[in-house]
């Protein structure tokens, strides 16, 4: 027999339904108990974040590594066969040195462009069932982390903080659908607004639409007041693609974030602004192509013999 | 009664979501991997009766607006779960080859939790969230049917044997 209801359970269904659509007029309103509660929670959490954290650092790329496995399976195999033991001990080293290089990264590009930073590992990454891109970092209001600071990994932008707890910090990815930002093309000085896309590509709207840009250009943020939320001259990405549809108004781009945020360990969040605009010192280098070495040779030939009478 | 059994399970869920948010988000698995507590609801609202499933869905939505990376406002997920565990829940109710089959349990479940997100996600854009790329979007929304059909036929007897402790043995599967 189906379920028919009753009154009963109508009304349940309509107080529970008018309860949630309080809860969000209240949360759109800015009713701060909503924020205690969600800071208390998060707070609460931190800890247990903490132990989860160092728990699966050693399974976190397991994915990876299983997609990976296909293309090294003859090296993966002959290594097993050598030292089980060693693999797991190496394997603990290269997380640790993996970190390592990150942090030495982060802390040569804030040096370089004379950004005061607080170095922050990453606990956990928002789960994608809300369509957003957030990573939660160790650090948080004790350490002098406040919202809507910018921050940046070893290769440039990662994000922005969003909100700030006592122990801990919800940072906001470049690549989140909602993330937008004032960005220059380096050397034109060509002015626009990039939004993320939910991948690691994104998209650059130039203001001015007699302007152009071209592929391999190099992006930068151009900075806010005060440097909050954006400091100036942190790498973005790189120009990939560019849409030259005729009668679009204005001139659009695909640009290709530098930081990789599904393998990020250790970031930095830029706590001042540099005392002044470091401009376009902080373009990464493009690669150079190694010169492949030439030989020539010259073959002469060798007189024939004279055959003899 | 019914209410007293269901404040039983407040602490179960509890457990789920620390669960969800101190060790599953730390797996970077591919295609967005998956949220434990929401198919852990969908599960245990299927097992119950709409009424139930639409508390159970109240009460987990509270706990996936609390979490600090939701992007919603709070009762956002709220309102798509009292929803989805209503919905779900009457689709079983008084129907014994739906509930006492695996198979249309996990396949009720995948429904629900894409369905959900999408809702989630309409519900979003009229709140004036940002979308992303269409085509991002539907990646996420395969992943997470692929992963909630590898996931549910793997907890659905855990949940269905604490799910059939609190209420009764008559759900158990």
């Amino acid at each position: 027999m189906r379920y028919g209801g009753d009154n009963r359970g109508r009304l349940l269904i309509i107080v529970l339904i008018v309860t949630s659509l309080f809860l969000i007029t209240l949360d759109l309103r800015g009713v701060s108990v909503i924020d205690g509660l969600r800071n208390g929670t998060q707070t609460a959490l931190t800890p247990v974040q903490k132990a989860g954290s160092w728990a699966l650092t050693p399974f976190r790329n397991f994915a990876s590594d299983v997609t990976h496995l296909g293309r090294t399976r003859n090296q993966i195999e002959k290594l097993k066969s050598e030292n089980e033991k060693l693999r797991n001990t190496l394997q603990n080293r290269k997380i640790a040195d993996a970190q390592l290089k990150q942090l030495k990264s982060v802390l040569n590009l804030a040096g370089s462009g004379g950004y005061e930073v607080i170095n922050a590992k990453v606990i956990s990454q928002g789960p994608s069932t809300s369509f957003t891109q957030t990573i939660t970092i160790d650090a948080g209001t004790s350490s002098g982390i406040q919202s809507n600071m910018t921050v940046i990994s070893g290769y440039g932008l990662v994000g922005v903080v969003k909100f700030a707890y006592t122990n801990s910090a919800l940072v906001q990815l470049a690549s989140d659908p909602g993330f937008r930002i004032g960005a220059r093309i380096a050397q034109s000085q060509q002015i626009g607004i990039l939004s993320g896309q939910g991948s690691r590509s994104g998209v650059l709207q130039l203001l001015d639409n007699t302007t152009s840009v071209k592929v391999g250009d190099a992006l930068l943020a151009r900075g806010s007041d005060n440097g909050r939320p954006f400091v100036p001259g942190v790498p973005i990405g790189e120009v990939t693609s560019v849409d030259n549809s005729p009668g679009a108004v204005t001139q659009t781009a695909e640009v290709k974030f530098y930081a990789n945020f599904s393998t990020l360990g250790v970031v930095a969040v830029v706590k001042r602004n540099p005392a002044s605009d470091p401009r376009d010192s902080l373009v990464p280098a493009k690669p150079r192509p190694t010169p492949l070495p030439t030989v020539t040779i010259y073959a002469s030939p060798s007189p024939s013999p004279i055959p003899e009478p | 009664m019914t209410i007293r059994r269901y404040l039983f399970s407040i602490p179960i869920f509890l457990v789920i979501y620390i669960l969800q948010e101190a060790f599953i988000t730390q797996l970077r698995l591919p295609l967005g991997g998956f949220s434990l507590l929401l198919i852990f609801t969908l599960i245990w609202a299927t097992l119950s009766t709409p009424e139930i499933g639409a508390l159970t869905g109240f009460g987990a939505g509270i706990l996936m607006d609390i979490s600090q990376s939701s992007p919603g406002p709070m009762g956002h997920w709220t309102l798509v779960l009292i929803l989805a565990g209503y919905a779900v829940a009457f689709l079983g109710y008084g129907d014994d080859n739906i509930r006492s089959n695996p198979i249309n349990i996990v396949l009720i479940t995948t429904a629900g939790v894409v369905v959900s997100q999408l809702v989630f996600l309409l519900l979003g854009l009229l709140l004036g969230q940002a979308l992303g790329s269409i085509s991002h979007v539907l990646f996420l929304l395969a992943g997470s049917a692929f992963w909630t059909a590898i996931v549910s036929p793997l907890v659905l007897k855990i949940v269905s044997f604490i799910h059939a402790n609190v209420f009764g043995t008559r759900s158990l599967i």
